[in-house]
Parts: structure tokens; sequence; C-alpha cells
């Protein structure tokens, strides 16, 4: 799969240390949490007085992506009769190479040399940026976090807040470079300053593009439209300036009609942003019709299988209903210990480390679908009902089936298991385990380094106490 | 009522006194109570880390073993999860294990939501004099539903005051192996726990799940703080010794 030889999310473990120990990253992630969980607590809390009832809202959405995914061919068949009608070219790519491809033979046909870009994430599966500056077309990115990252030259470590592990420090000590300012010209933290240079350098790039290439949140079968839902104005920018517009978009990505998309945008913005709606929602629909005075002169959609066709009728079906809302990640403490880019692909979080393993290969993330306390935050607040940490729970299932856990973690396993099934030799093993911790104690009865599991005492202490086991004292009662 | 005890093998182990604290509180209730003497493991260890087979091996013997009785009691919600969520589903295709995993899991109980929902009489319990501060455990809150039933148990024990932290129902970071395989990612996670038990400056941290509990105490230790105890909910509400 494409994907997979650009991943590195075999490195997840060295990467997690490092996140770790960057001391700037963490001032971010613990600045951001917060903020993510408390408005959206405030978004649901509301949901009542607004007259509706979270649960089933949900339910509705669930039903809503099961009822496209039960039947993805028909509804991807519908979409495409319905957008030729509407005077738009339909795409199909197989992986992240042929994305390339198509765009860039688009670019070449309309004579392309400067594109600009709202957010999709499927150009980052594709590693679409840097096969268009390739081709000699010059992507550039509009959304003030994407901007942010690709002047910083990284990858998106959020979903929907790409820049999130940026502090305000870094972002206006790279603006000052980029934008050829001297730092001390203006107070850090001014952002609405910030945010004033950025657009004005993006104003000319919105006016001298020939190109536009966004995602889209839902594609609607029953009108042929791409539905963008975005907090700034450049989606429109790039989606209506250019006499271009490409939509590259997976597969599972549809919804049959208008209304269903309506009532999955109750819960989106409020899982993403607590938002009860987001400041622009636009549903685009064909091309440039003679009396309109703007919207492009064509209209491509790409449509990406990218590994998601594999997972219909699988046991990970239910991952395909994801809305890409970010919630699972914006509770999650792991991902919150360590940002997105530890995970080492495309998508973080626990929607990524079920979605990494899937899409780049079981074998090529061996750790994300551990790198998660179970604890199920993420399942509770996803908006479509995923079983997340089922899902990792399965992955996990599959490595041990296809013979790709360390040997000594199987070994332990077996030697445990077969340990358990021999209650009187257990009884005995552990009592002498008892001991074992007793005689390794300090005088405060505490334990600073455990051999047996060095990472955990590298951080703490393991208190152990003096008295006989539990199955000792019951049996000394017994008697007496 | 004849019921079975259940005790964790991080009871057995490391803090055997919750096991002892559960037993009085469980007799002084009314119950007859028995600890199975062939109990090992749930086969948690083996489940979460993804090994099917040996974690159904594990559960079929948990089964027999605990069958038979009235009610089983867990003091510890992270393996009532296992027993009440997990074995019906590891056993579902067994035409023989799956109505018996089911017969269990309905007469599983975690030892709070036994004491408050199930048994429902007064309990003779211990004094408490000072705060504390409850951890929610995510296999217990999420899995099981265990909220109110531990708070409305202490709020009955005398001199006990109550002191909300922040945050209480995130996780400590413990997540059994995942602590052990990832633990500087662990360490940051139970450091924001720590944080918030320091904020709400309570004289103890208590919770219903021994693997938590060790994890908190062991980085509040680590961190330096020597005075703030660590108890689990059985310890509190019996006393810790009698
Ligand atoms: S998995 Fe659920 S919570 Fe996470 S991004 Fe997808 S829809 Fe949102």
């Amino acid at each position: 799969m494409a994907g997979a030889k650009h991943s590195q999310a075999m490195f997840f473990q060295a990467r997690a240390g490092e996140k770790i120990r960057n001391k700037v990253l963490q001032k971010a992630l613990q600045k951001a949490k917060p903020l993510f969980v408390g408005k959206r607590a405030k978004a649901m809390a509301a949901l009542p007085e607004d007259g509706f009832e979270f649960e089933a809202l949900r339910s509705a959405c669930v039903d809503i992506r099961n009822r496209v995914l039960g039947d993805l061919d028909v509804w991807l068949e519908l979409f495409e009769e319905k957008a030729k009608a509407t005077g738009a070219e339909v795409l199909w790519a197989r992986d992240g190479d042929e994305i390339c491809d198509l765009v860039i033979d688009v670019a070449r046909r309309h004579g392309v040399t400067k594109a600009t870009k709202s957010k999709s994430m499927l150009s980052e599966e594709a590693h679409l940026n840097e096969a268009l500056a390739a081709a000699g077309i010059r992507p550039v990115e509009t959304d003030l976090g994407e901007y942010i990252i690709q002047l910083a030259g990284e990858t998106p470590s959020h979903i929907i807040a790409p820049a999130v592990h940026k502090t305000i420090e870094e972002v206006e000590a790279l603006f000052a470079e980029e934008h050829g300012r001297p730092l001390e010209t203006r107070t850090s933290a001014d952002i609405p300053a910030m945010t004033r240079e950025a657009r004005e350098v993006l104003r000319q790039h919105f006016l001298s593009a020939d190109m536009g290439i966004t995602g889209a949140n839902f594609l609607i079968a029953e009108t042929g439209s791409a539905a963008l839902v975005t907090n700034e104005g450049n989606g429109r920018m790039v989606t209506t300036l250019p006499r271009v517009h490409v939509v590259v978009t997976g597969i599972e990505k549809i919804v049959p009609t208008l209304d269903d998309f309506a009532t999955l945008m109750r819960l989106l913005p409020r899982s993403a942003t607590g938002q009860t709606i987001s400041n622009y929602v636009s549903l685009l629909t064909g091309t440039k019709q003679p009396g309109d005075s703007d919207g492009p002169e064509k209209t491509v959609f790409i449509l990406v299988d990218n590994g998601r066709a594999n997972l219909l009728g699988s046991a990970y079906q239910e991952m395909l209903r994801c809305i890409r809302c970010g919630a699972c990640m914006n509770h999650c403490p792991v991902y919150f210990s360590l940002g997105g880019h530890a995970y080492g692909w495309v998508y973080p979080g626990p929607m990524g480390s079920v979605l990494t393993p899937l899409y780049t290969g079981i074998e090529n993330a061996l750790d994300l679908p551990h790198a998660s306390t179970g604890c199920n935050q993420c399942g509770t607040v996803c908006p479509v009902r995923i079983p997340l940490p089922g899902l990792m729970h399965r992955l996990r299932e599959e490595q041990v089936e296809r013979g790709l856990r360390p040997l000594g973690e199987s070994f332990a396993l077996k030697a445990w298991a077969w340990l358990a099934g021999k209650p009187r030799l257990y009884r005995w093993v552990v009592r002498r385990a008892s001991r074992y911790l007793n005689w390794l104690a300090d005088d405060s009865g505490r334990i600073r380094i455990l051999g047996m599991a060095p990472g955990w005492t590298a951080g703490r202490d393991l208190s152990v106490p003096a008295g006989k086991t539990f199955h000792e004292q019951y049996a000394a009662r017994k008697r007496a | 009522m004849r019921l079975a005890l259940y005790v964790t093998c991080l009871v057995d182990l490391i803090r055997p006194s919750v096991g002892m604290a559960s037993l009085r509180l469980l007799e002084a209730a009314g119950c007859e109570v028995i600890v199975p003497e062939s109990q090992t493991c749930c086969g948690q260890p083996a489940w979460s880390a993804g090994n099917r087979p040996l974690a159904a091996e594990l559960a079929k013997k948990a089964i027999s073993e605990l069958e038979g009785y009235d009610y089983v009691v867990i003091p510890s919600g992270s393996c009532t999860d296992q027993v009440r969520n997990i074995y019906p589903q590891l056993l579902a295709d067994d035409p023989v294990w799956a109505p018996r995993a089911q017969q269990l899991a309905a007469r599983t109980f975690e030892l709070t939501t036994f004491l408050a929902d199930v048994l429902r009489v007064e309990l003779p319990l211990a004094d408490f004099a000072g705060s504390v501060t409850y951890h929610d455990s995510c296999k217990g809150l999420r899995g099981l539903g265990i909220k109110r039933q531990p708070r409305e148990l202490l709020l009955k024990v005398r001199g006990l005051t109550l002191d909300e932290m922040a945050d209480c129902e995130e996780c400590c970071g413990f997540g059994g192996a995942f602590s052990v395989k990832f633990g500087d990612i662990s360490t940051q996670i139970v450091d924001r726990k720590c944080e918030s038990i320091a904020k709400v400056g309570a004289d103890a941290v208590v919770g219903g799940d021994l693997g938590c509990l060790i994890n908190i105490e062991g980085r509040l230790r680590r961190r330096g703080d020597e005075t703030t105890r660590v108890l689990h909910i059985a310890e509190v509400l019996a006393g810790e010794e009698s």
C-alpha cells in the first residue's frame, strides 16, 4: 500500500520518549486539552436545551453511516451519476500514488502552476504536496494551521487542529522569519495581528492560483455535492476563485441525502470544537453556470480507496463510520501526552491507532494498538459510537494470530496462564514472590527499581506489604 | 446467602489487606463468604494482550470455580468487567460455555455495587478521620457504570468528608501492561492525576481498583508526597485492621 513506505509508525516508542521530553511541546499540549474537552462538554450539555437528545442523535448518526456502508457501491454510483449531471468529472484512485498522478494530470491539462489548498487529510495520505512540487506545481496550504506547518516543513499533528503542537511563540518566530519581518516589531501572542499577517500573504495566493484542492467532510449522493465544514473563510476562496476545483476524498465519506447531512452536522462541530455549527458550511455542487458570479469552470472529484474497501465486511468495518471530528484524540490521555507526530502517520490518537495499522499494514505499526490504557474515553465521546478500544483489541488479537508479537511476550503469557492453571503451584509461587518483593524493599517498604518492570519503576515506587499473601492470611484465619 | 469472594492477583500479592477488608465487610453484612481455594487469575492480562485462546482457557477455569454461588463479589472494577463483559463475549461461540459465562456474568458484582445496589443493608462501617478524594477507575466507570455507589458508601462513613478533585474521571495511566510497556507515557499521565490530587489537598485518595491505586501511590511517593494516603475503598469502609 502506498502509505506504508512513508509510515513512521514503527518508531512509536522512540518518538514517544522524545515527545515526552520536549518541554515546549508539553506546554502547548497542556494548554490545548482542557479547551477541547471543556468546549465539547458544554456543547453536549446544551443539546437538550436545543431540543436534541445526545444518545438519540448518536443513534441516528450511526444509522446513517451504517446505511451507507451497507451499500457503499450503490451510493457511490448514485453520487457519480448526480455529480456528472452537474457538470463535474468523477475519477477514482486506488492509492496515494494514483491520487498524485490524477491531480497532476488535471493540473497539466489546465495549465496550472499554483494550487491553493484547503485542509485535506487524504492529500497527506498521498504526500500530494511533495508530488505537486516535484511536478513544478506550487501547493499553498491556506488553512491557518496547515499554513503554519507548511512553513515549518512539518505534517499535521491533529486532524482538526494541525498545528496544535506549536506554541504561539514558535509560530511568531516562524512568521517573523518567513514573512521577512524583524522579530521585535510585534509583541508575541498578538494573535489577531498574526492572523492578519498570514491573511495578507495568503490573499496574493488566492488571487493567483489556477487550481483549488480540498477534501470534503461529506459527499452527498442525492445532489452530487461536496460539503465543506470549516472555521476559516479560506475554504470558500479555494473553491470559488480558481478556475479548477479538485476534491480529493475517501470513498466512505458519502452520505445519502441532505437530510442525513443535516443530522450529522448536529454532532460534527459539537464533537470537534464544541460549536453548534462551524463558521462556514459550504455545499459545493457542479461548476459555474451562465449567470453565476463565481465558482470553478471545472470541478473534479477524486474518490479514493487507499485501503478503505478492504475494511468493508471485515471485523473493522465500524471504523469507516468515522466522520473525522477529532473528539477521540481530544479526550485521549495518551494523545495529549505525545501530540500527533509520535503516531508516525497521517491519523493520530485512538482513531489513528486503528487506521494506521489497517491502512499501512498491521506489521508496520505494531505498537499503536497497544498504545492505549483502555480507558475508553474515546469510545465514550465518539459521535458515531466507534468502539475504538474494541477495534484496537481486535488488532492485538490479529498480531497474536499472525505471530507478530515478540517471543518474550508470548512466552511470558503462556507461562503465566500455565501457572494460573495449577492453583497449588500458583499459590506457592505467589508466596515466594511476596517474600522476594519484601526482600527487595527498603526500610519504608518501597521498591525503587524492579528488574521485571524497569519502565514502571523508572517513574514510581512500588509499596509492598510486610505481611503474608491474602490466601495465606485467609487460610490461617480459617484454621483459627 | 452464599457468595464467593474473588480476590484479584494484585490484592493477593501486593495489598492483602484489601481482601481481608472485603471479607470483613461482606461478613458484617450477614453474607456467608467463601473464598474458592483454586482461584488464581481472571485472565485479563492474556485477554488484553490479544491472546484469545489463553484468555478463554482461564475464563473457563474461573467459571467452573465460581458458578454455584448466589453471587460472586470482586473488589475490583476491572476484573469484574472481565467476568461480566468479556467472558460472555470471549465464549460466545461455544454452545456449552456461552450460557455458563452469561449466568456467571449476571451474578458477578464489583464490591461497592454489590453493597450499595444488591445488598442494600446498613453496614457497620469503620470511622475515618479526614478528607478523601475519589478516583474513578476507567473500567469500573465506563464498563460497569460505577460512580454513585462508592460515593454513597463513603458518605456514610463517620468523620469522613469527600472532596472531589478536578478530572476525577480521567485515566491514571495504569492500564495494566500499558504502564509497563510505555512507562514514560504512563508517568506523564499519572503526573496529571497527582497534580489534581495535590490541588484538592485531601488526606487520602480512594479508589476501587488496586492497579490504579498502586500506580498513583507509586508516583505520589516518587514525587516526594509522603503524606497523602492511598486507600482501597474496602479498607476505608471496613477500617484497615480489626
Ligand atoms: S473515531 Fe469517532 S471520535 Fe474519533 S475522529 Fe472518528 S468520529 Fe470522531
